[in-house]
């Protein structure tokens, strides 16, 4: 049958194409003749067609030869039979009229304007053929004032045209609603917050605003949009494990700005104010510029052959004297695939043993490990763009927004959307407005609201039978453990009325589709990897798993903390998660490296400093990690690390933890190294050098390589694409991984031969075989019932989004002006009653210690409840924060800790002087 | 500001006439009556409508400062209103205007079309045009508060006796 090609296609200007559902006539238009064939002014690609400045009219009929209509094409639907006339001289005229009457009103000093030659007004006016402005001077806005009062935006209204991008990137993209139109007709201008300057509004500096606008009314102190740059390298952030694409512009070896490509999957033309703006601290003059070797007691400069010596003579010493399990190695989650991996290769073929870890212990271990209990693979099982497939989502103990910017506000964006949000957490964290259910329960108690889920999911009838049954098993165990549930008594624990709960329950069960995230809330306790365990039950239970918009989803801290694991830095798995203590991974490994490896089970991070107490680890290696400020309960941490014989720290910079090293070798950043990071939804992307390494520095991989070869290891020289070969040999789901392979938008691992990769894990059987069901009842942290009568308040810990973990980097970037302390949130309550006001000096004791700092007096946390975060070495929180530790993984219980506070008289004199910028 | 307990009630009936999840359409209604409480639209009262209805404070700035009819500083103890559309025009309204700006002492030299308000120096009056208040035949017209006058005498006296009524109450 011959089709009427009427029906699916469409013409511009004569020339049949096909439609595409959802075209509008510039999408159409711009698909067929490439964008700009059609000008505008108001439409961008990242944001929703809008209508406003009608320079995209073109012409259209119904026949060819019928009566034509001018329209916007930006926002008017395309349908079959259309024929569009694009350069008519009736649209040419009126788009030449349009903008010349916006030039009435828009300085004419190109020339000097930051965005020059990369100004989409004079690109227009230039298409349209703009000669001159035939109107007398009149009434303009050429006097607005500058707003410089931010350390990152800037704006000049002087140069605004009213096209709204800006209001729309920070409503459609953000979600923060700073920007709004005031006013109307001529007087119609933006503004910030309720008419202030943009340091005083709402902003949270994502930078969508300015990479939206088409001049530069509203740009960035790095002129991000100017075209000064000689050269723009594509590269993958390093903040947090959302994993943003960012484009970054370089002249000579600086770098210049940096914008967020468009076409990337994972962000969209969109990033937070870490990945766009917080990158000063590469060539701040506080980074390492030298290997530094303790001589009498002292760090002193030494050339990187001294120091190479130094390690080499005493790592073989102590390696003779105690043997190899006398070394442990700590890896980091913010270094590439490919130094992961050969860390954890030189401490396990170097030393023969398994003493090696990385910072997930601290946060995400108890995922990877409930996760492969339930499962069988430790990692998201779908991707973040699900969210758009999805019909209910579920946040459990994460603060998207704060932690992982780009996915909160993909998040609130469907909220505002309609889709039932459930948030659980003890504080009313920025979602919490824009969510259908908030389940404030007290920190500590996951497990028990969580059980209290799947009874009401069971009660009402509404689980999966037919998935359960198929797909999974202990299914009558876990059935049993639900109706053995004592409901009172769980009320009374997690202090949410049931019938929240059980709306909440009903809600996620009944949605055709529901997705579940959760972070460190759910992780960061002594039962983080039961609590795991309980989101997958909850999964399972209503079979939601194995298709689009569905799964348990970590959102992962670190850009690269999956990788970590996934190339073997864990004390009981290898490269792939291959159990070291299973006699054929055993056999493959040491096959593979030519050298003997260990068969034991290596230390945890906690198991280390025990360890170094106890004095049977005498020497550690630490790659980019500050545990002295990060760590929980930092005197044991410092007591641990000084009985050491010996130290290595590989680091950017001077930090508390490197004081205590013999050897601390200077590394390169994110910015002047190659390789490939894992972002939290498996998506393996290269990271490319934006410039070259600092002078005096080194890559972490390079660092290695050199040890390695002085180690008497055979060890070829450092190249990531030579790393990742040998990765892709030995990590079954890297298997078809390859340096040229991995496309920009990277590739979600398992990657198949063909570089084929994987959206969504378990489609049609578990990792495992069956899925597993466990039930655990609630039990109460120790913590809790060990210190609660002494100190009666619960302080839990978290992060904001202006500062990175123990702020190392961030602190040295404009973010330090943005926000210059950890404060202690109070409920004015609990405040009234210590007779503490806003602003007050506070002293929070536990167990361990003290920490001083300000109180913020806020209804976000509960009475009875405490709410800090740990940027700052100043106020170094962790020296209240416990031992306690996960029971199956040992990650540190930072959420629940018992402490007591009281108001400070006199202002402490001790404190530290922060850093100078 | 506190929000008496009727008015709130009538708030509520007011976002009841919308579907729950287009509440924000009675951004309109809840800045009215806000306006006939207070007297004009503070940031306070921005801010109670943009929490009542779940919008951003931001865009109920847009709405108010979109229209000329809400006041973001408060007007006088009296407000009048003249009217200045054809047939009151004719008849004498932008007379009445200077009478009344007049007697009642108030510079309108800075008032204009997004600034429609002046303020008499001792707060006691403000005044602006409004356009037709449905009275054509009987102009000019104006309106003191709620009190609708017609045929108003536009000469300083006519202005000064229908302000002493407001003076001396």
């Amino acid at each position: 049958m011959v089709q009427d090609l009427s029906t699916i296609s469409a013409t511009i200007d004569g020339e049949s194409h096909v439609i595409e559902s959802g075209d509008t006539l510039l999408k159409f238009v711009d698909r067929h003749r490439g964008r700009g064939h059609v000008p505008t002014l108001c439409d961008a690609p990242q944001l929703a067609p809008y209508g406003a400045c009608r320079v995209c009219s073109v012409e259209v009929a119904l026949q060819p030869d019928g009566p034509r209509r001018v329209v916007a094409a930006c926002h008017t639907p395309l349908a079959a039979g259309m024929h569009i006339f694009t350069e008519s001289a009736k649209v040419q005229k009126l788009r030449r009229n349009i903008v010349e009457l916006v030039l009435t009103d828009h300085p004419l000093d190109c020339l000097t304007c930051e965005v020059n030659g990369n100004c989409e007004l004079q690109t227009v006016a230039a298409k349209v053929g703009i000669r001159g402005v035939r109107y007398p001077a009149g009434a303009n806005h050429l006097d607005r004032a500058k707003d410089q009062s931010h350390p990152y935006m800037t704006s000049d209204l002087s140069k605004c045209i009213n096209c709204s991008r800006c209001v729309r990137a920070c409503d459609e993209i953000q979600g923060q609603f700073v920007l709004s139109m005031h006013g109307r007709g001529f007087n119609a201008r933006i503004i910030k917050g309720l008419d202030t300057s943009f340091e005083k509004s709402p902003c949270v500096s994502c930078g969508a605003c300015a990479q939206a606008c088409p001049t530069s009314a509203i740009s960035d102190v790095f002129q991000s949009k100017s075209i000064e740059a000689s050269r723009k390298t594509r590269t993958v952030c390093t903040y947090c494990g959302v994993g943003c694409n960012l484009n970054v512009a370089t002249k000579g070896n600086e770098i210049l700005s940096i914008q967020a490509p468009l076409d990337s999957e994972v962000n969209h033309a969109h990033t937070c104010l870490k990945g766009r703006y917080a990158f000063k601290f590469v060539k701040h003059r506080d980074r390492l510029r030298s290997p530094l070797v303790r001589v009498n007691g002292r760090l002193q400069p030494a050339t990187w052959e001294e120091a190479y010596a130094h390690i080499v003579e005493n790592l073989t010493r102590i390696k003779a004297d105690h043997g190899g399990h006398a070394v442990a190695g700590i890896s980091s989650a913010r270094c590439t695939n490919e130094e992961n991996y050969l860390m954890q290769k030189f401490i396990r073929v170097g030393f023969g043993t398994n003493n090696i870890d990385a910072c997930a212990r601290v946060c995400h271990s108890p995922t990877a490990w409930g996760m492969q209990k339930a499962f069988g693979t430790g990692a998201a099982t779908n991707s973040v763009e699900d969210l758009q497939y999805t019909n209910c989502i579920m946040v459990i103990g994460a603060n998207p927004t704060e932690g992982h910017p780009v996915t909160g506000s993909k998040i609130k964006q469907r909220a505002l959307k309609g889709v039932p949000l459930i948030i659980i957490d003890p504080r009313e964290i920025e979602l919490v407005p824009f969510a259908t259910h908030h389940l404030q329960l007290r920190p500590g108690t996951n497990v028990a609201l969580l059980d209290m889920l799947a009874y009401y999911i069971w009660e009402a009838g509404l689980t999966d039978q037919e998935f359960i049954t198929k797909r999974c098993e202990n299914w009558a165990e876990f059935e049993a453990g639900l109706k053995s549930l004592d409901l009172d008594a769980l009320e009374r624990i997690h202090g949410v009325p049931r019938e929240k709960v059980k709306a909440a329950a009903i809600e996620y069960a009944s949605a055709e589709n529901a997705m579940a995230f959760h972070g460190l809330g759910v992780t960061e306790h002594s039962h983080g990897s039961k609590t795991v365990m309980t989101i997958a039950n909850l999964a399972m239970m209503t079979g939601n798993i194995g298709r689009p918009g569905v799964g348990v989803n970590p959102l992962r801290g670190q850009n690269n903390v999956q990788g970590a694991a996934d190339m073997g830095c864990q004390p009981h798995q290898g490269a792939g998660y291959l159990q070291v203590n299973d006699p054929s991974n055993h056999l493959l490994y040491e096959q593979f490296y030519g050298a003997h490896i260990s068969n034991e089970i290596g230390l945890k991070i906690p198991q280390m400093y025990e360890a170094a107490l106890a004095g049977h680890l005498k020497a550690m290696w630490i790659v980019g990690e500050d545990v002295v400020q990060t760590d929980p309960n930092t005197e044991h941490v410092k007591a641990a690390i000084s009985s050491l014989e010996f130290l290595v720290v590989q680091e950017l910079f001077m930090t508390p933890t490197a004081e205590y090293a013999d050897v601390v070798l200077p590394a390169s950043s994110f910015l002047e190294k190659s390789g490939t990071f894992t972002n939290g939804e498996r998506r393996v992307q290269r990271v490319n050098a934006v410039i070259a390494p600092l002078a005096g520095t080194k890559p972490d991989g390079q660092i290695l390589c050199e040890i390695m070869q002085r180690m008497g290891l055979s060890q070829p020289d450092y190249t990531p694409e030579g790393v990742l070969a040998e990765i892709a040999r030995i990590v079954p789901f890297f298997k078809g991984a390859t340096w040229d392979g991995l496309t920009e938008q990277g590739t979600q691992w398992p990657i198949q031969e063909g570089g084929i990769g994987t959206e969504i894990l378990h489609i049609d059987a578990f990792k495992r075989g069956l899925g597993k069901f466990h039930f655990f009842p609630f039990q109460e942290s120790k913590e809790i019932e060990k210190h609660h009568q002494e100190f009666p308040f619960i302080l839990t810990t978290g992060r904001i989004l202006e500062h990175y973990n123990c702020g190392t980097m961030t602190r040295r970037t404009g973010n330090a002006q943005i926000v210059t302390e950890d404060l202690l949130a109070i409920h004015p309550q609990d405040a009234a009653m210590k007779n503490i006001e806003d602003q007050d000096q506070v002293r929070i004791f536990s167990a361990r210690g003290e920490v001083r700092m300000k109180a913020r007096l806020s209804t976000e946390v509960q009475p009875g409840i405490l709410y800090t975060t740990f940027h700052f070495p100043e106020n170094l929180v962790n020296v209240v924060t416990s031992s306690e530790c996960d029971e199956d993984t040992l990650c540190p219980e930072y959420k629940v800790v018992a402490v007591d506070i009281e108001k400070v008289h006199a202002p402490d004199a001790t404190t530290i002087p922060a850093l100078t910028h | 500001m506190m929000i008496p307990p009727a008015l709130e009630a009538k708030a509520d009936e007011y976002i009841g006439h919308y579907p729950p999840d287009r509440k924000r359409s009675a951004v309109l209604p809840l800045l009215h009556l806000l306006q006939h409480e207070f007297r004009f639209i503070s940031d306070e009262a921005v801010e109670w409508v943009a929490q009542k209805l779940g919008i951003a404070k931001i865009d109920v700035l847009g709405v108010v400062t979109f229209y000329p009819g809400f006041r973001q500083t408060a007007p006088g103890k009296y407000h009048v209103r003249v009217c200045r559309t054809l047939s009151c025009a004719m008849a004498g309204s932008h007379q009445l205007m200077e009478s009344l700006c007049a007697e009642a002492d108030i510079d309108r030299s800075h008032a204009d079309h997004h600034h429609p308000i002046a303020v008499s120096a001792d707060g006691t009056f403000s005044i602006e045009f409004a356009e037709c208040l449905a009275s054509c035949g009987s102009g000019p017209v104006c309106m003191v508060e709620d009190d609708f006058y017609e045929k108003v005498d536009p000469t300083v006296e006519g202005a000064r006796s229908l302000l002493n009524s407001y003076r001396h109450r």
